[in-house]
């Protein structure tokens, strides 16, 4: 029996001792100045930043630049258990979410001090680096700006015999349409992806009609009333069968492989405009890009937000080099051509300049839109408070919960509410 | 493993008895050598991030800023204040509940068909094993998302007689069976134990039950069920931890969240969530240890009745 048991209870323990092992680390030469950059992305953000890295490298024999990149959804759990191990990484683009939490709490590095000298963007304009300020000081540096966008499928629009919508189109405008696509099409193809639990567009919504999702001092913005007409509406598209049922909706993960548009599932899709290449580049149709739809006799409730951040660690025993490779990144041509304008439109009026004769089609498509909305937006709302993260998650399946019959749009809201307050601490 | 035990049921002579006396202590000491690794391992690598998270659980702590000890107010919150952890541990009983006993039975099953001296068993018992060896990847679990998808290869065989299909991953009331399903189909590892087990049943005892006239079902029900006993308890006790425990094909299968609806928001699913997506750390220390507690409080439970059900050849007395 002991031997049965032993084996056993080796077999058992030994799996769990392999996943433990750890590598020794290679020791650092003395003569290198290393560097680390972190930021969330798709390959093509991958390869663009790693090759403006290099050339930048090359500069300084001396200087290596380790780059990690990981998904939106694990990004933010990587970055917080390096801040808390003490391993924050010299580099970390940083998203407007999250940088009032991160510059409050110490963990970056005011950048004032670098500009001009190292940091040449005051020709971002006073939007473009206010949005990237806390508390008076700037924290991050603008990587590109962008704001909500519809994607539709033009495609799908023409076999509908219908024109494709307009920035004044409203959120009727797009029932209707969605419905009329969904019955010119086959089994599995519906108008417009179900967005009821999408944050964004629920902002947008909320600020059409005059509030803001949360206010300046951290309180949740929107009311009972507000949130049971936004899934009150949702639910009329479901019933029409305007947008996808929720089962299909459901597999959307937030990524672009797995949106209703590029699935091929869905001839309309609320994103944010920075994802127009890389929806172009995975959908077979020619893509076209408008805002949200309005809410009739109601007010402009887009923002123009810098879709990313460069930011540099306090902790950073190079900061004058992390600085100087922001400045790269956002100024000088040999970095800017690299980038091109993945990440968001330029903020600087001279690198938009610059890389206008090389853009695509898409990314004219992407910078006219830029051009055609900003003076139909409203100013940046304040910074969303922490647990904003918690109740974009709550909101989604208070909608899958009217989606699937579990809830009623009023019971959805009440609960969605409530629990929110209870998030924020009020 | 079997010698061992067929030399247990000959009458040995006396200077053999001793000899075997003395090959315990030294299996006893081959075994704590065997431990060894683990045993450094857990010394030196589980037990102070152990300790720390017991600390942890009683603190506010959110990875930026310093934890901040706040006392019982993470268990008291968890038992009293938290629909989702409720959720999760409704979730997860369910789960325990169904794939344990299912996975154990369909592991039998086959371990019985193979125990028939088949020809190339090998062959069969490697092709068995094989999900087990694949089930907790990443991959498999994309590929179960496909397999139960909307317009996944279930949905097209049902289409074949007739049926509409629907997204069984992604809707609140199949979700979950789709994970049972995944867990059964990781068979390996408890059929491979159940057929050793089989193996060292004597063959007499059949020979002699069926010239007595017992049928298959009543030799299985005496015969085997019994002498198997010790060996379907330590399977139960290693899938159920592994059940309470299980993480990776939720994690996959819902993208992260535990949805539809939460409808498979697994405990240690809820548990990562709230540790390293809403930053409560403190709050998720808490969660670990009641988990590791319930755990315990199962496989001491599993002992004590066992006492009942489990009878051991080799030291008939117990």
């Amino acid at each position: 029996m002991s031997t049965r048991a032993a084996r056993r209870r080796f077999l058992v323990h030994g799996a769990a001792l392999g996943s433990g092992l750890v590598l020794p680390t290679m020791a650092a030469k003395a003569a290198e100045v290393r560097m680390r950059a972190v930021w969330w992305g798709g390959q093509d953000r991958a390869r663009r930043t790693n090759e403006a890295i290099q050339i930048f490298e090359k500069q300084r024999p001396d200087l290596k630049i380790a780059t990690e990149s990981t998904a939106w959804a694990d990004y933010w759990t990587k970055v917080a258990t390096l801040v808390a191990g003490g391993n924050a990484p010299d580099m970390l683009q940083m998203d407007y979410r999250y940088i009032v939490e991160y510059a409050r709490r110490g963990t970056l590095l005011p950048l004032d001090a670098y500009i001009p000298r190292l940091l040449d963007i005051q020709d971002f304009g006073a939007n473009n680096l206010d949005s990237c300020r806390v508390d008076g000081k700037l924290y991050g540096v603008n990587l590109g700006i962008n704001s909500t966008a519809t994607f539709v499928d033009t495609a799908a629009f023409a076999k509908a015999g219908l024109p494709l919508p307009t920035y004044a189109w409203t959120w009727d405008d797009l029932r209707r349409v969605s419905a009329e696509i969904t019955k010119s099409r086959g089994k599995g193809f519906w108008g417009c992806m179900d967005s009821g639990g999408g944050e964004p567009a629920l902002e947008v919504f909320a600020r059409q009609n005059g509030k803001d999702l949360y206010t300046a001092d951290g309180k949740l913005g929107v009311d009972v009333e507000l949130t049971t007409a936004w899934l009150d509406y949702w639910q009329s598209m479901r019933k029409v069968n305007a947008c996808v049922p929720p089962d299909v909706q459901a597999l959307d993960k937030g990524s672009t492989d797995s949106a209703m548009l590029v699935l091929g599932k869905a001839a309309i899709d609320l994103r944010h405009s920075n994802f127009l290449e890389g929806f172009q580049l995975a959908h077979k149709e020619k893509l076209a890009i408008t805002m949200y739809p309005q809410t009739k006799g109601g007010k402009w409730g887009q923002y123009i937000k810098p879709s990313q951040m460069m930011s540099v660690a306090a902790t950073t025993k190079n900061a004058e080099l992390a600085v100087s490779l922001s400045n790269f990144l956002v100024k000088d041509p040999a970095g800017t051509k690299v980038l091109g304008i993945e990440r968001g439109v330029p903020a600087s009026p001279a690198v938009r300049k610059l890389l206008a004769p090389d853009l695509n089609d898409v990314g004219r498509a992407m910078v006219d839109y830029i051009a055609l909305i900003t003076d139909k937006v409203s100013p940046l709302p304040p910074a969303p408070p922490t647990g904003a993260g918690e109740i974009q998650k709550l909101l989604n399946r208070q909608n899958q919960k009217v989606g699937f019959g579990q809830a009623t749009p009023s019971a959805a809201a009440k609960e969605f509410v409530e629990e929110s307050k209870r998030i924020l601490g009020a | 493993m079997t010698a061992a035990v067929s030399e247990s049921r000959v009458r040995l002579p006396a200077p053999a008895r001793a000899r075997k006396a003395k090959r315990r202590v030294d299996t006893r000491a081959a075994g704590y050598l065997f431990l060894l690794p683990w045993l450094v391992g857990f010394f030196f690598l589980t037990l102070g991030p152990t300790l720390s998270s017991l600390y942890l659980s009683f603190t506010d702590f959110n990875l930026l800023q310093p934890p901040r000890w706040i006392g019982a107010q993470n268990y008291v919150r968890m038992l009293s204040a938290d629909p989702r952890f409720v959720g999760a541990v409704e979730v997860t009983l369910l789960y325990v509940v169904l794939s344990v006993p299912a996975k154990l039975a369909f592991a039998l099953g086959i371990a019985l068909l193979l125990d028939k001296g088949i020809r190339g068993l090998t062959v069969y018992r490697a092709l068995f094993y094989l999900p087990s060896l694949l089930g907790a990847s990443v991959a498999i679990a994309v590929l179960w998302r496909q397999i139960f998808s909307a317009d996944g290869i279930v949905n097209a065989v049902l289409g074949v007689f007739g049926v509409a299909g629907m997204s069984w991953i992604s809707n609140p009331g199949t979700a979950i069976y789709t994970l049972v399903l995944l867990s059964v189909w990781q068979f390996g590892s408890p059929m491979i134990i159940f057929l050793a087990g089989l193996r060292q049943i004597p063959q007499d005892l059949y020979e002699a039950a069926s010239m007595d006239g017992a049928s298959k079902w009543r030799q299985f029900r005496r015969i085997t069920l019994p002498l198997l006993a010790p060996v379907i308890f330590f399977n139960l006790v290693l899938q159920t931890i592994d059940a309470f425990k299980a993480f990776t094909p939720a994690f996959i299968i819902s993208g992260g969240t535990g949805g539809p609806i939460d409808s498979t928001l697994f405990y240690t699913l809820y548990l990562y969530e709230e540790g390293f997506g809403n930053f409560r750390m403190g709050y998720a220390s808490a969660m670990a240890w009641v988990l590791l507690i319930a755990i315990a409080a199962f496989t001491a439970a599993a002992f004590v009745t066992s006492k009942y059900w489990v009878f051991y050849e080799d030291d008939g007395k117990r």
